[in-house]
């Protein structure tokens, strides 16, 4: 299916009709594993072990087993969102007007939109039931939940296409990547919102927009003809290489305060010096980026996913060394 | 029927070269889109003068984007003779092109159609943001088909969507649903045509005599290109650039020319669907205009312009 013309009063889908047989699904679990983007889930996972080091190195390990009831239903959540993301991408035409090389269920024939949004139903009544005991064992938590679920549901109603692709979707975006999850974790370890929790939350969450925008910007020219707005799609082509390697600059000087004020010296000199070194491929990569069509965006878009990823490990390797030094294993 | 001359004002004859350059550049064409625009305006009963004004339009835009595209291009030829920015200066070519379209939107808005003149500026519009989009891509041997379509989209087929709707616009047809499916006949007819004009830069039914792999050559991947590269390794791409001529192009597939062949095939069969869903909306064309006529006579276009062949009688 294609359209080129999305949003327009002449907007013409092309449907191939196929024998059903035809379509060749892959298995039940490789669907589910595309549907709920499982490939993503260490955007949530990695602030979790961010979160548990933290606070086993600081002693305020108090809550674990609520913590780790609060992470199941984060998963629960997380999928849910996702799949209400693809099929909104999915009713509104997105997915047919952006095409990407990541499997779209929906799009390719897998699942139908209804039997995935039922999916999403399901999954966020069981994150919503998963939060009940939490919020028994953290009275606290019922704060974060009521503030994340306000900002859901804001985000949706502003919200024409998927939030991420609105401009005041990207900030609630942004709250409920970083800060939100964060403090979600924090509160249920019974450790509670801190400082430094935040810092890494908005941290964190500039990584992420700075994705969202990557994957925003590759799509620059079939967003923009079908009237999507986002600050990529508002910037144009040229502004928007500019705010993207700006952005990372941005992301790079945050890395340095958040090390200058909560990590050790050597791995804020070590690790700033890896991250600015593996950065200049994918500022040399956007700025060379001619055209909005061609080959040279997904590239891009990979040399910049890359140097996310790379920040990853090195965060990782980072807290993975405080949490060694705490009990002694490199004696 | 004078296409050269709508309005007495056209060309004035004090402006030094000006006739003697639109006479080169008119005088080799087919005038095709022009004949496309007399097929459909014929059974609607269209005035001779409308018809004259639609035709005059529609090649004037076109020869506007050759003049430009030339240019652009450095290509030296146009239809067999030294191209207008060679023989008459690059200054001159601009100008020329610059006044082509600036003659369309004086004759056209004495025409009083407002839908007219904006639908004909918005194709004007799709046409250069093709042509932009089509150089920012030249040396991207990565290009995706579906990214290519996209480009065709703008530059080819926006004029053939315009010979297709707009005399019903003259004649005061503005049915979204009419429109929506001639649209959709006008895509498919300009990719139908660019996907064969791609295909004669691979000396695939190029009667005309092409300069063969002239796009390769040009750092422009077109569509059979990007349809095939698909299933290659950069090393294969690196090799298919290097390409000098038709037999080193067929050593970057495994099979040789057997395999470049089978791609063709492929390629062809991907075509015929497309062909298919332009008779499934010439159906619907007949069932929303009651012009048995008409649908006869567009009928064989995919043939003459995918396959290049005479249709059967």
């Amino acid at each position: 299916m294609s359209t080129m013309n999305l949003d327009s009063p002449e907007e013409t889908v092309t449907f191939e009709i196929v024998e059903k047989s035809s379509i060749k699904r892959p298995s039940v679990f490789s669907t589910f594993f595309a549907l709920i983007k499982f490939q993503n889930l260490f955007l949530i996972l990695l602030p979790l072990f961010y979160v548990l080091v933290k606070n086993y190195v600081d002693n305020r390990f108090r809550d674990p087993g609520t913590c780790m009831i609060a992470s199941l239903g984060m998963l629960f959540i997380f999928a849910a969102l996702n799949i209400r993301n693809d099929v909104n991408d999915h009713m509104s035409g997105y997915d047919r007007v952006n095409i990407t090389h990541t499997a779209k269920p929906i799009n390719k024939g897998w699942i139908t939109a209804d039997s995935a949004s039922n999916i999403s139903w399901i999954l966020t009544m069981i994150a919503t039931l998963i939060a009940v005991p939490v919020m028994y064992r953290q009275p606290e938590e019922a704060r974060v939940i009521a503030v994340v679920t306000v900002l859901i549901f804001a985000g949706r109603l502003l919200s024409k296409n998927s939030y991420k692709n609105q401009r005041w979707g990207e900030v609630i975006f942004f709250i409920l990547a970083g800060p939100g999850v964060i403090s979600g974790y924090q509160v249920a370890l019974g450790a509670g919102v801190d400082t430094e929790g935040l810092a890494f939350g908005v941290l964190w969450a500039w990584g992420i927009q700075f994705l969202v925008h990557l994957n925003n910007f590759s799509h620059i020219l079939t967003s923009s003809q079908a009237g999507i707005k986002n600050t990529m799609t508002n910037a144009g082509f040229d502004k928007a290489k500019k705010i993207l390697i700006g952005w990372w600059c941005a992301f790079i000087v945050l890395w340095v305060l958040y090390h200058y004020f909560y990590a050790s010296t050597f791995w804020s000199y070590l690790t700033t010096a890896i991250l600015i070194f593996w950065s200049i491929p994918t500022f040399i990569k956007i700025s060379e980026t001619s055209s909005p069509l061609g080959s040279d965006l997904a590239e891009a878009k990979q040399v910049g996913y890359r140097t996310f990823l790379l920040m990853c490990v090195l965060i990782v390797i980072e807290f993975y060394w405080y949490l060694g030094n705490k009990n002694d294993w490199f004696i | 029927m004078n296409l050269k001359i709508f309005s007495p004002k056209d060309f004035p004859a004090y402006l030094p070269k000006l006739n003697s350059l639109y006479d080169d550049l008119f005088a080799g064409g087919k005038g095709f889109r022009s004949k496309l625009v007399q097929m459909v305006s014929n059974p609607l009963g269209l005035p001779s003068e409308t018809q004259q004004l639609l035709c005059q339009t529609i090649e004037f835009v076109h020869n506007a984007s050759l003049l430009h595209d030339d240019l652009i291009d450095r290509s030296q030829l146009r239809r067999g003779k030294p191209a207008a920015w060679a023989k008459y200066t690059p200054e001159y070519a601009v100008l020329a092109g610059d006044y082509l379209l600036a003659r369309v939107m004086v004759n056209l808005s004495s025409f009083g159609n407002i839908k007219l003149v904006q639908f004909t500026s918005e194709t004007i519009s799709d046409l250069l943001e093709g042509e932009w989009l089509q150089d920012s891509v030249v040396g991207d041997f990565f290009v995706s088909l579906e990214q290519l379509d996209r480009i065709h989209n703008l530059k080819t087929a926006s004029l053939f969507k315009w010979c297709l709707r707009a005399p019903f616009m003259a004649a005061g047809n503005n049915d979204v649903e009419l429109h929506r499916t001639l649209d959709e006949m006008g895509t498919i007819l300009g990719q139908l045509f660019q996907r064969s004009d791609d295909l004669l830069d691979y000396d695939i039914r190029n009667d005309e005599g092409k300069a063969i792999l002239g796009d390769l050559k040009s750092g422009y991947l077109n569509s059979f290109g990007a349809f095939v590269t698909r299933n290659m390794n950069r090393a294969q791409i690196d090799q298919m650039v290097k390409s000098s001529d038709l037999n080193e192009y067929y050593q970057c597939f495994a099979g040789g020319e057997k395999e470049f062949q089978e791609y063709v095939a492929k390629f062809d069969a991907v075509n015929e669907k497309m062909i298919q869903l332009y008779d499934h909306h010439l159906v619907q064309l007949e069932a929303k205009i009651q012009k048995p006529e008409l649908v006869k006579s567009l009928k064989p276009l995919t043939e003459i312009l995918y396959w290049r062949r005479k249709p059967k009688a």
